[in-house]
């Protein structure tokens, strides 16, 4: 193992390590909130007002909007372990991700603007159940450490 | 396919009330689709619960299958009632067939108060790398953790270490050092509860988990 390779990565570590210690994640930024794990015809997210491919390995951020066309379909883990999946023609937004089990501080804020999505439950589901809603035009669901699927119509 | 199955239910319940002659004729806002909700049990059969509410009223769903409706902001969502497997199928099919399998959980402990993994942990790398590459993934976390024996600071800064150490290992077996996350919790989080100053071997050890 080379030394300053080493080196290099205990420093961003150290680094990484004290911005997650501070909890800042509550703003649209640059921090990963989760990843794409399958995606299948038209898939995308919407960041900064642009429309990016979403394949898998795409890495999610905070305020991402995740949309499929209407021969799409779209599974993603958040790091809090839970699993979000679209059905086609779908548009669901990430609004709040906070992870930070050690200071308890835990939220989820997912709104589901179209279409279908299932969710099992992460940590924040079973850790804070209170903390994890989600968002539709006409109800506002909250969940207690389980799976649902929703529709909603254009 | 959700807009044509909208419109057939649009075209054929008009005419199945012209039929009947039985009620007025609905107006339109009275057939605008609906927003639906159905509570699912997880993988291990089990039933949590979800609150559906708006300004109108709020419904609980606490059984397997079991669905509410919600007409608009102002109705209160219906009465939850049960949802057949088919509809459930026609309905959700998709989004469900998308679902990700969950992530792996793996713990490595460590020897007391260093970085150095266990004899058998070291063995189990090779399951964890397998994984990362299984499952294609490219968020992988790496949690140190510590007991509560000395100094919490100190705990704090070993618990680091040892997150690295794996990483560094993960990464000299081609895992891109960009897939992994450190983060370390020192005797903050502890996978098993103890008091201040217990010198626990499960404690000292570093989670990770494959997204």
């Amino acid at each position: 193992m080379n030394p300053s390779w080493m080196r290099a990565l205990f420093i961003g570590s150290v680094i990484t390590g004290s911005t997650l210690f501070a909890a800042l994640p509550s703003v649209a930024g640059e921090e990963t909130i989760g990843s794409v794990k399958n995606a299948a015809g038209k898939t995308f997210v919407v960041r900064g007002g642009g429309e990016i491919p979403a394949a898998a390995g795409f890495k999610l951020h905070l305020g991402d909007t995740l949309e499929t066309g209407p021969d799409g379909r779209l599974g993603v883990i958040l790091r809090d372990d839970s699993l979000i999946s679209l059905g086609p023609s779908s548009r669901v937004a990430i609004e709040k991700f906070l992870f930070s089990p050690a200071e308890g501080k835990l939220g989820l804020t997912t709104r589901i603007l179209r279409g279908t999505m299932a969710y099992l439950s992460g940590l924040i589901g079973r850790l804070a159940p209170e903390s994890a809603t989600f968002v539709t035009p006409v109800a506002t669901i909250g969940v207690r450490g389980t799976r649902f699927a929703i529709k909603v119509p254009e | 396919m959700e807009t044509l199955r909208s419109l057939a239910v649009a075209m054929v319940a008009p005419a199945l009330l012209l039929a009947s002659c039985a009620a007025p004729r609905p107006s339109a806002d009275a057939l605008r689709p609906e927003t639906t909700v159905v509570l699912l049990p997880d993988a291990d059969g089990k039933v949590g619960r979800i609150i559906v509410a708006n300004q109108a009223g709020s419904r609980t769903l606490d059984r397997a299958e079991t669905a509410t409706s919600i007409h608009d902001a102002q109705t209160a969502p219906a009465e939850p009632a049960p949802m057949a497997a088919a509809e459930i199928a026609t309905t959700f099919g998709d989004a469900l067939a998308a679902q990700p399998p969950r992530p792996l959980h793996f713990v490595l402990y460590f020897e007391q108060g260093s970085a150095e993994l266990t004899a058998t942990s070291r063995g189990e790398l090779k399951a964890v790398v397998r994984a990362v590459h299984d499952r294609r993934s490219v968020d992988t976390s790496v949690v140190g953790h510590s007991d509560t024996a000395g100094d919490a600071r100190m705990n704090l800064g070993l618990s680091l270490q040892r997150a690295i150490a794996v990483a560094a290992l993960l990464s000299a077996e081609g895992i891109p050092p960009e897939a992994l996350e450190i983060t370390s919790h020192g005797e903050a989080n502890l996978l098993v509860p103890t008091g201040d100053n217990v010198s626990e071997p499960r404690n000292r050890c570093v989670e990770v988990t494959v997204r």
